[in-house]
């Protein structure tokens, strides 16, 4: 006679609905997990896919996700030329807010080398890489863009040639990836009015200082602001290359920084995302606080109403094994139904997260023993009072 | 033949001034078959006694033989009481007490699963004693919806479910209107008779103890009998 299923059966009711309780407690635990791992997982997908031996970035510059990083275009033949290295490709990076399929949506433009350089999309889920040097895009699955489609950048329209789904900038954002003239217009195209006024000021400028009108006028195309800058160089080096002797070179010769892609990680990790992922391991470690303690009172509370039954099976005769085993089962039954029930909600509901949710085998395992853990404590509770509960009180006074 | 003998029985709560001798050198002797009703005001020691005697309290002074085994002898046992009080002893309380998330047929095959007893055996154990209470047709129903004589009947087919020697019952007619009360001790007789069960009944009702073979009086923790 199994005394704890039978008392579960009898108050179905409510051992379901305590349960499906408990489980949005774990199943919120578990998300919790995934938005930690997600935030890390996305904060570092894009170094991870691009994946060059060394980044160079401007000099004392933790770019160029952490921090701004600009670098002249050309910078890139000059680290070419560095002993050891095998390619040396131009990458730009930034974020924008643009109007897709008439909705304004935030994402990030990647610009490379579309002809063998580094820094393309390392995996397509549909279509092809780009092929042309204008014009054509890769994107991101989450924009929701098809294939052949157009969108408007600046002053053109680029037609979506691939679809991607492992790459998000570090913000979580879908990416398009562009050729890099394209990407470097549409960061810095401005609109007709702008470049009117900018060159308006200019010329104010130069007449005041003594240049004539003419050549002023000369002079204002040569003034106008750069267009042709980056933010990194991606670096694959030569086959038996010293990655840190050439690291080396860069930086003392070129005056440049260079980090390998596991110190962009670090960067990151440390810089940009540690805030984040400290707050998260906070809430994250206070969640699973909260649900031992509800698990716990919710044990206690069900083990302190058959607490009459208890007395009364012990003036019986009853061994502790049994009473033991009546709190335990129930514990057990209980905790693991309900991380059931918690691991299925956030497996359904996951995709309907606005941003990555990353649940690895390894938080669910380490949540579930830890819930596992609390239930065994829970039921000690329990027990303890249970083993403690006198016979007599199945009695009446007299 | 004795089924529980009492000698010079003493339970002492507290020491020095805190000091409470509950029950007093009580010595009572109960045969196989005996109906003994244990009457007296509240705070007189019945509970204490009937916790002495049910092998939950350990006496402080004195002897308990019961069914032949000297069980305590001063304070001390070589037994494993917990063991004896599922195989030789039956409780009837003064409310029901069934467990209540078992069925009233559950309820009266929990004390043979406790002993190891499980199967068909113990399924007609249990279908025979129901009869013999006159619920089987309510065996399968949970206590809270049986009528109160219907659940002090069930507690009563749960007592009887090892073939105890020795039924304690706590006030079983407390909850029950004079009719009903007085066919549970009608059944209580039945029982010890056609079972050679001794039956300690504690009681306020004098109504109620028509026929017993023994009544004892306690008071202030002694005890007084009247045969």
């Amino acid at each position: 006679m199994d005394l704890a299923v039978k008392d579960l059966k009898r108050h179905l009711g409510r051992f379901l609905t305590t349960v499906i309780g408990v489980g949005l407690l774990f199943g919120t635990v578990l998300a919790m997990n995934g938005v930690f791992r997600g935030v890390v997982f996305e904060g570092i997908s894009l170094i991870e896919a691009t994946n060059p031996d060394l980044w160079v970035v401007e000099r004392f510059r933790g770019g160029p996700f952490s921090e701004q990083s600009t670098l002249a275009e050309d910078f890139h033949y000059t680290v070419a030329a560095v002993p050891g290295v095998a390619q040396a490709s131009p990458f730009i990076v930034y974020p924008v807010e643009r109007d897709i399929r008439g909705k304004s949506t935030r994402f990030t433009i990647i610009g490379y080398d579309v002809f063998g350089g580094l820094g393309g999309p390392s995996k397509l889920t549909a279509g092809r890489g780009i092929e042309r040097a204008h014009y054509e895009a890769v994107a991101h699955k989450k924009l929701g863009l098809s294939l052949g489609e157009k969108i408007p950048l600046g002053l053109h329209f680029y037609t979506v040639v691939g679809l991607t789904d492992n790459i998000t900038s570090p913000d979580g954002e879908p990416v398009v990836f562009l050729s890099l003239p394209d990407a470097q217009e549409v960061l810095f195209q401005r609109d007709n009015e702008t470049v009117r006024n900018q060159r308006e000021r200019l010329r104010r400028s130069l007449t005041r200082n003594a240049v004539t009108s003419r050549e002023a006028d000369r002079l204002i195309s040569e003034l106008q602001s750069e267009t042709h800058t980056i933010n990194a160089v991606l670096v694959k080096l030569a086959p038996g290359a010293d990655r840190l002797k050439v690291a080396r070179h860069i930086e003392d010769w070129l005056y440049f920084s260079v980090y390998t892609s596991q110190e962009e990680i670090n960067l990151m990790l440390r810089g940009r995302l540690a805030k984040a992922r400290m707050q998260l391991l906070t809430f994250r470690i206070i969640l699973l606080i909260v649900s031992m303690v509800i698990l716990t009172l919710v044990i206690y509370t069900f083990t302190m109403e058959k607490i009459r039954s208890i007395a009364i099976m012990k003036l019986m005769g009853a061994t502790n094994w049994m009473v033991i085993r009546l709190v335990l089962e129930q514990s057990l039954l209980l905790t693991l139904s309900s991380f059931i029930i918690g691991w299925l909600i956030i497996h359904n509901t996951q995709d309907f997260f606005p941003r990555k949710i990353f649940l690895t085998p390894l938080d669910e395992s380490v949540t579930f023993g830890l819930a596992l853990l609390g239930g065994l404590v829970a039921s000690g509770l329990g027990i303890w009072q249970a083993l403690k509960t006198q016979p007599a009180m199945a009695l009446g006074g007299h | 033949m004795e089924a529980l003998k009492i000698t010079g029985l003493s339970k002492v709560f507290g020491s020095g001034r805190l000091e409470v001798r509950a029950l007093e050198d009580i010595s009572l002797s109960i045969a196989a078959g005996d109906l003994v009703a244990l009457m007296g005001p509240s705070g007189s020691g019945k509970t204490t006694l009937l916790l002495c005697v049910s092998l939950i309290l350990e006496p402080t002074a004195g002897t308990v033989i019961f069914d032949g085994d000297t069980i305590y002898r001063d304070g001390w046992t070589g037994f494993d009481v917990r063991r004896l009080r599922r195989e030789k002893v039956g409780f009837i309380f003064q409310t029901s007490n069934l467990i209540p998330f078992l069925t009233a047929r559950e309820n009266v095959l929990l004390p043979q699963y406790m002993v190891g007893m499980k199967g068909e055996m113990a399924e007609n154990r249990a279908e025979e004693l129901l009869e013999y209470m006159e619920v089987a047709d309510r065996a399968d129903y949970l206590p809270a919806l049986l009528s109160g004589g219907e659940q002090q009947r069930v507690s009563i087919a749960r007592a009887l479910a090892n073939r105890p020697k020795l039924i304690l019952a706590d006030e079983p007619t407390a909850s029950l209107d004079t009719i009903r009360g007085k066919k549970v001790m009608e059944l209580l007789k039945k029982i010890a008779r056609e079972n050679q069960t001794a039956v300690i009944t504690v009681t306020h009702d004098a109504r109620m103890i028509e026929g017993f073979d023994s009544i004892y009086h306690l008071k202030d923790g002694r005890l007084n009998s009247e045969p």
